[in-house]
C-alpha cells in the first residue's frame, strides 16, 4: 500500500480549510504548515487565471529527504509508504530541508506560542506539547487518524471535497481512477522523486 | 532506507493515561453567521479540536478555515474575564477608559438603575445593538427590546454593509433573506458582486461543497466583479466591471433578453408576477371599481377583469387597452418599452463591459433557460429553468442599492427562473414542518393585490407590504423610510439635524451592545465616535476589548460560542440553511467549556437585567411573540425561566415534548427530508411577485409629504416603479488625480473585524497576497510609478485617508482599488489584530447624501487618489 492524495483544482476555492484544519490537528507552531494554500495570478487583464494551489509533503516514492538524512530519523513506513520523522533520532541538522524540492520540511527551533508573551494556550499545551524542539516537523498524512480508520484532517475537512486520499498501489482506488481519467499531474516531476500528491486540472 | 522502530509513532507506543473527560460535543460554530454545525473535542476540560458535524447538513461535516480556528479565539489570553467599569469620564478614540474591575452585582445594579430611569421616562431612549456574527443573539435581544418597549435595535454594520438591498428584494421577490443558484440543477449562473459558495455567511460551508459539485457537474459560472478573487477565480468567465455599475449591465441584459431575443416565460409572467396588471396614465394599477382589485386584460373575454377572476393564460402581457375610456397597458408592456433605452452600447459606456459580451452572455442565459421545460424530482413534476442571476453585497452595496439588485433579479423573472428547479432560489421560504409535529410551518401568502408576503422573516419589518410612512419615532427613521432596515442615522453626521427636523420626540441615551464594533463596522471612525460620546451610558458585552469597548461605561465579560447555549443556531431557515433538495436540519448550540474567570452568557444576563428592572412578564411576552410559543409552551406571567428553560420550550414547541433541551444536548440536532413542493414552492403556492413596483409612487409621495416640508428632499427618480440606472456619487466625481474606485470585499479567512485577532487566521492572512494589501491593477499602478509592496496613502476628496501596502495584480479592473475585509484595528487590547490590514470604512462618509433614499443602504465605494509614501521594504 502506498498512500497518497489527489487534489482537484477545479473544486478547490482557496478557503484555507486544509491549512487551518491541519494546524488544529497537529498544533503546529507559527510558521510551520504541513498544509498550505498558495495563490498565483497568471495571464494579463482581463484574461487572467487566479489559481489556488494547496501544497503538502508529496510523500515521494524516492524521497531525497530520507536519502540524505545522516541519522536515520527521516524514514518511510513500509506498510503504507508515508514519509515520516523519528524525532528521537533527529538531530536537527536540516540537511533534509535543503534536499526537499517542495520545501515541506520545517525546523522547530524553539517553543513559540501563538500569542507570544500571552503564553501557550491550553490548546497548545494539550496539543503541541509532544513537539520536540531542535527537530524537523512535517506532514505524516495524519498517520494516527489513518490507522484509526480515518482520513487525514485536511481531507476529512475540505469543504469542497477537493482532496481525495487513497492507495496509489491499487489500480481500482479512487485516486488511481481520478489520475487516469482526469489527467492528474504531480508538481516538479523533473526532480524525479516520484511524488504521491497529484493534482487534477482546474 | 532507514530502519523503523515498529512501534514508533503508533498509538500503542504512547502510554496514555485514561482521560477522565474525553468527549465530542455537538454544537454550532459562530466564527461567522453561517453557524455551521460542529463537534468539539474536549479532553480533561480542554478543547483540543473542532471539526464539522457530519450528521448535519449545515456544513456537512466540514468547516472553513475560520471554523477550525475557533479554538484560538476561544483561548485568546486577551479575553475579558471580569466586569469592568470606566473611571475616566472623558471618551474618545485612544482615550484610556481607566478600567476598574467591579463585581457583577455592582455592574448590574448600575445598569439596572439606568434602565429603570429610562423605562420610566421613555423606553425608546434605549438602543439595543448587536453583532451579525452570532445569529442566535437576535432572539434574546429582540425579546428584550419588545419587553422593555424600545423600537430601537440594530445589527452593527450588518444591513448597511450587506443586506438592505439583498434582503429587502430577496424578501419581496423570493420570500427569503437572500438568493443563490439551485446548485443541484443549475447549468448557468451569473453572479453580480456575490460570492455564494466561495466565502463566508449564509450556509457558507455547505454552499462551498454544493457549488463545487455544480462546477464539477458542468455548471457554467459567469462572475461579474471588479476583482478576480474567490468566486471569480472559479468562474468559467470573469466579467470585470466598473465598481457599482452592475445595475446598468443587468438592465442592458434585460433589454437584450426581452426586446432583441424575445425570450420570456409568458405563462410564468402571467400567473406568477404582476406583469399582466393594467396600469393607467398615472402609472398606477387600474382597479376594479367594486372590489378594488388590480385589473388585467382578459383576452378571451375581450375586457378587463380583476386579476383573481381571470385565467392567467388569458391575461394580456402586451398591448394598449381602454378601460372605461382610460388608456392603459399591462405593467409588463411598460417594462418592456422601458428596457429599450438600456442598449448594450449604452451599458458599455457605464460598465466598461463590451457590448458584444453583454449580447453573448444574455444569449447564453436565454438559451440555457429552457423556457417551458419541466423535470421530475422525487416523483413530482416541477418547472425546470437551469439558469440563475444572483447578486449580493458587492452589487447592492451602493446608493443605487435597490435598482441594482432588482435589475439583476428581473433577469430571472423574465424567464421564470425563480424558485423552480435549477433556477435562482431563495433559501428555504417554504417549510411544512417536521413530520411528527408539522412545525415549524411557514409559506408565502398573498396580499389583497395578489402579491407575495413572505412566510418567515428575521426582524425589523416584513419587506412587503410596505408600511405607511409616518413622522419618525425610531432613531433610525425606518418608520419614515419604510423600505429600509438597518439605518445610517444612528451615528451619521446629520443625525441630530434629522432628528430635530423630523421632530423626533426623544433622544437616545443608552446602548446595550452585544459584541459589535461600531467604531469600525459602519463608516469612518470619527463620525461614529462623535455619536457614541453623546450617550449617557454604554454597556457592552464583549469577549475582547475592542475599539468600541473603549467608549463603554461598563464592559461585561461574555461567554463565547463554545461556552453558550442557543436553541436555534440555524433558525430561521431562510438565513443559513442550505437551499435546494436535501434535509431540513435544526441544530442547537451548547457549552463545551466552562466560563473563564467571571464570564457569563449574555442571554442569562439579559434575563437577570429584566428581573432587576422588573419587567419579566413583558420579557416573557416578548419571547412568546418572538418565537411564536404556543400553549403549553408559552412562557407564563412573570415566571422566572432560565435561558435553558426558554430553549427547552422553544424546542418542544416545535418538535414535541420528547424533543426538549436534554434530547438535543445528546443528539445535537434534528433533521427530516425536504419535499420538492417545499424547495420548488413557486409552482405550488398561489402568489405573484412584482416586476413593476407600483406602490413606489405612493410611498414616495407619502414620505415626501412628511420629509420635504421639513427640509429633506426625497428624490423621485429613486421611487419609479421600474428599475433604472442611477449612478453612485463616486461616478460623478471627476477631480484631478481621483482615478480609482475604492471598494472592499469579503475575505475568505476573515469575518467582520472579529477574526483579525485570531492568530492562525492572521498568520494565513499575512501569507495571502491580498488579505492585508491594497490591490491595484498592474498597469494602472505602474502608470502611477508604483511597485509591489510600496506604501501608499489612499484619500477621498473629503480628506478621509488610509495607508497600506500595494499589491499589483492583473486580476482587478484598471479603475478598481480593492481592500479586503474589515481590518486595521488600533487598540492594544487586540494585539494580534492591531495594525494589520487596511481599515477601508475610514473612507466612507455617513450621511443622508451617501445613503439610498429608499432603503438607506450606504454607498460603499469611494473615488480616491493615491500617493506613494515609500518604496517596498
Amino acid at each position: 500500500m502506498r498512500l497518497g492524495m489527489v487534489i482537484d483544482l477545479k473544486r478547490c476555492i482557496g478557503c484555507y480549510g486544509c491549512q487551518l484544519s491541519c494546524k488544529a490537528e497537529n498544533g503546529t507552531p507559527p510558521g510551520v504548515f504541513f498544509a498550505r494554500v498558495l495563490k498565483q495570478v497568471s495571464g494579463k487583464y482581463p484574461t487572467v487565471q487566479n489559481t489556488f494551489l494547496p501544497v503538502l509533503c508529496n510523500h515521494c516514492d524516492d524521497p531525497p529527504c530520507v536519502e540524505v538524512c545522516p541519522t536515520g530519523a527521516a524514514f518511510v513506513w513500509e506498510e503504507d509508504g508515508i514519509v515520516d520523522v523519528d524525532h528521537d533520532k533527529c538531530v536537527g541538522c536540516r540537511t533534509c530541508m535543503l534536499a526537499c524540492p517542495y520545501s515541506q520540511r520545517f525546523f522547530n527551533d524553539e517553543t513559540r506560542p501563538y500569542f507570544g508573551e500571552g503564553g501557550a494556550t491550553p490548546f497548545e499545551t494539550a496539543r503541541a506539547s509532544h513537539h520536540q524542539t531542535g527537530v524537523i516537523l512535517k506532514c505524516n498524512l495524519c498517520r494516527d487518524r489513518v490507522r484509526d480508520g480515518g482520513k487525514p484532517a485536511c481531507v476529512e475537512n475540505c469543504p469542497t471535497v477537493a482532496r481525495i486520499f487513497g492507495d496509489f498501489d491499487d489500480p481500482n482506488s479512487e485516486v488511481s481512477h481520478l489520475i487516469k481519467e482526469r489527467g492528474g499531474f504531480p508538481l516538479r516531476p523533473e526532480k524525479g522523486t516520484k511524488p504521491r500528491v497529484y493534482y487534477l486540472p482546474a | 532506507m532507514n530502519i523503523i522502530d515498529p512501534k514508533f509513532g503508533t498509538l500503542e507506543a504512547e502510554e496514555k493515561a485514561p482521560h477522565e473527560d474525553n468527549t465530542w460535543v455537538s454544537s454550532s460554530c459562530a466564527l461567522c453567521y453561517g453557524s455551521c454545525s460542529i463537534k468539539a473535542h474536549r479532553v480533561d476540560g480542554v478543547i483540543v479540536k473542532i471539526e464539522g458535524n457530519p450528521d448535519s447538513v449545515v456544513g456537512k461535516g466540514r468547516l472553513c478555515g475560520k471554523g477550525v480556528s475557533g479554538i484560538m479565539s476561544h483561548y485568546d489570553p486577551n479575553r475579558v474575564t471580569k466586569p469592568l467599569r470606566r473611571t475616566n469620564p472623558e471618551k474618545g478614540i485612544g482615550v484610556d477608559p481607566k478600567w476598574k474591575e467591579v463585581s457583577w452585582d455592582e455592574a448590574l445594579d448600575e445598569i439596572a438603575a439606568e434602565l429603570v430611569r429610562i423605562r420610566a421616562e421613555d423606553p425608546r431612549k434605549l438602543l439595543l445593538q448587536r453583532t451579525t456574527t452570532v445569529t442566535a443573539s437576535r432572539l434574546p435581544f429582540q425579546a428584550f427590546a419588545a419587553g422593555f418597549g424600545t423600537p430601537n435595535h440594530s445589527t452593527g454594520g450588518g444591513g448597511l454593509h450587506c443586506g438592505n438591498g439583498a434582503h429587502l428584494i430577496s424578501g419581496i421577490m423570493h420570500a427569503s433573506w437572500g438568493v443563490l443558484p439551485d446548485f443541484q440543477y443549475c447549468n448557468y449562473a451569473i453572479y453580480f458582486g456575490a460570492s455564494k459558495g466561495h466565502s463566508a455567511g449564509h450556509a457558507s460551508t455547505s454552499n462551498m461543497g454544493m457549488a463545487a459539485d455544480a462546477r464539477a457537474r458542468g455548471m457554467k459560472m459567469v462572475v461579474v466583479d471588479p476583482m478576480c478573487n474567490f468566486a471569480a477565480a472559479k468562474a468559467s468567465e470573469w466579467v470585470p466591471i466598473r465598481v457599482g455599475t452592475d445595475g446598468a449591465l443587468a438592465l442592458a441584459m434585460c433589454n437584450v433578453l426581452v426586446n432583441d431575443l424575445g425570450v420570456i416565460d409568458a405563462p410564468y409572467l402571467k400567473a406568477k408576477t404582476n406583469g399582466p396588471y393594467l396600469t393607467g396614465p398615472d402609472k398606477r394599477y387600474m382597479r376594479d371599481a367594486f372590489t378594488g382589485k388590480p385589473l388585467v386584460w382578459d383576452e378571451r373575454a375581450g375586457g378587463a377583469r380583476p386579476f383573481d377572476e381571470s385565467d392567467p393564460a388569458d391575461m394580456a402581457l402586451e398591448g394598449t387597452f381602454s378601460v372605461d375610456g382610460t388608456a392603459c397597458r399591462p405593467s409588463f408592456d411598460r417594462l418592456k418599452e422601458h428596457f429599450l433605452q438600456f442598449t448594450p452600447e449604452w451599458a458599455e459606456e457605464i460598465t466598461t463591459v463590451p457590448a458584444a459580451n453583454i449580447r453573448r452572455i444574455t444569449k447564453e442565459f436565454a438559451d440555457e433557460a429552457r423556457v417551458g421545460s419541466t423535470i421530475v424530482i422525487d416523483g413530482v413534476t416541477v418547472p425546470y429553468r437551469p439558469v440563475a442571476a444572483i447578486a449580493f453585497r458587492g452589487s447592492q452595496g451602493h446608493k443605487n442599492s435597490v435598482y441594482n439588485f432588482l435589475a439583476v433579479d428581473l433577469l430571472n423573472q423574465m424567464v421564470g427562473a425563480a424558485d423552480v428547479a435549477g433556477s435562482c432560489l431563495g433559501f428555504n421560504p417554504t417549510c411544512h414542518g417536521h413530520p411528527d409535529t408539522g412545525q415549524p410551518w411557514y409559506e408565502p401568502n398573498a396580499d389583497p393585490d395578489g402579491l407575495m408576503i413572505t412566510g418567515m422573516w428575521m426582524g425589523y419589518h416584513y419587506p412587503y407590504p410596505v408600511g405607511a410612512p409616518r413622522l419618525p419615532q425610531n432613531i433610525g427613521l425606518q418608520d419614515l423610510f419604510v423600505m429600509s432596515m438597518t439605518s445610517p442615522f444612528l451615528d451619521s453626521t446629520d443625525r441630530e439635524k434629522l432628528w430635530d427636523d423630523m421632530d423626533l420626540p426623544y433622544r437616545p441615551e443608552m446602548i446595550i451592545n452585544y459584541g459589535s464594533n461600531l467604531l469600525m463596522s459602519i463608516a469612518n471612525k470619527d463620525v461614529v465616535a462623535e455619536s457614541l460620546k453623546t450617550y449617557k451610558m454604554i454597556v457592552s458585552f464583549d469577549v475582547l476589548l475592542t475599539e468600541t469597548s473603549e467608549f463603554a461605561d461598563i464592559v461585561l465579560p461574555d461567554c463565547d460560542y463554545l461556552q453558550s447555549k442557543d436553541s436555534r443556531s440555524n433558525f430561521p431557515f431562510i438565513f443559513s440553511l442550505p437551499a435546494g433538495m436535501g434535509e431540513w436540519c435544526w441544530p442547537i448550540r451548547q457549552p463545551v467549556a466552562e466560563p473563564q474567570g467571571e464570564q457569563r452568557p449574555m442571554a442569562e444576563v439579559m434575563l437577570e437585567l429584566a428581573d432587576r428592572v422588573g419587567f419579566r412578564a413583558d420579557l416573557n411576552a416578548g419571547y412568546n411573540g418572538a418565537i411564536n410559543l404556543r400553549p403549553p409552551y408559552r412562557l407564563e406571567g412573570d415566571k422566572k425561566y432560565t435561558y435553558e428553560e426558554i430553549c427547552d420550550h422553544d424546542l418542544k414547541n416545535n418538535f414535541g415534548p420528547e424533543h426538549g433541551w436534554e434530547w438535543f444536548k445528546e443528539h445535537g440536532l434534528i433533521k427530516w427530508d425536504k419535499k420538492p413542493e417545499e424547495v420548488y414552492w413557486r409552482a405550488f403556492v398561489d402568489v405573484r411577485v412584482p416586476i413593476y413596483w407600483e406602490w413606489m409612487i405612493d410611498t414616495h409621495k407619502e414620505i415626501a409629504a412628511i420629509a420635504e416640508p421639513r427640509g429633506l428632499q426625497i428624490p423621485e427618480e429613486y421611487y419609479d416603479p421600474m428599475a433604472t440606472w442611477l449612478p453612485c456619487l463616486s461616478h460623478e466625481e471627476h477631480g484631478e488625480g481621483f482615478d480609482f474606485y475604492a471598494f472592499y470585499y469579503r475575505d475568505i479567512i476573515h469575518t467582520n473585524s472579529y477574526t483579525m485577532e485570531n492568530p492562525w487566521l492572521d498568520e494565513a492572512a499575512r501569507l495571502d497576497p491580498f488579505s492585508y494589501n491594497i490591490a491595484i491593477n498592474t498597469e494602472s499602478g505602474r502608470a502611477q510609478g508604483l511597485a509591489d509592496g510600496d506604501a501608499i496613502a489612499v484619500e477621498t476628496s473629503t480628506g478621509r485617508r488610509v495607508e497600506g501596502r500595494v499589491k499589483l495584480t492583473e486580476a482587478i479592473h484598471p479603475e478598481g482599488l480593492g481592500i479586503a475585509a474589515l481590518a486595521g484595528h488600533w487598540v492594544d487590547t487586540m494585539p494580534i489584530a492591531k495594525g494589520k490590514g487596511v481599515f477601508f470604512n475610514e473612507l466612507l462618509e455617513l450621511d443622508y447624501e451617501h445613503a439610498s433614499p429608499v432603503n438607506l443602504n450606504l454607498d460603499l465605494c469611494a473615488k480616491v487618489k493615491i500617493t506613494r509614501l515609500e518604496a517596498a521594504s
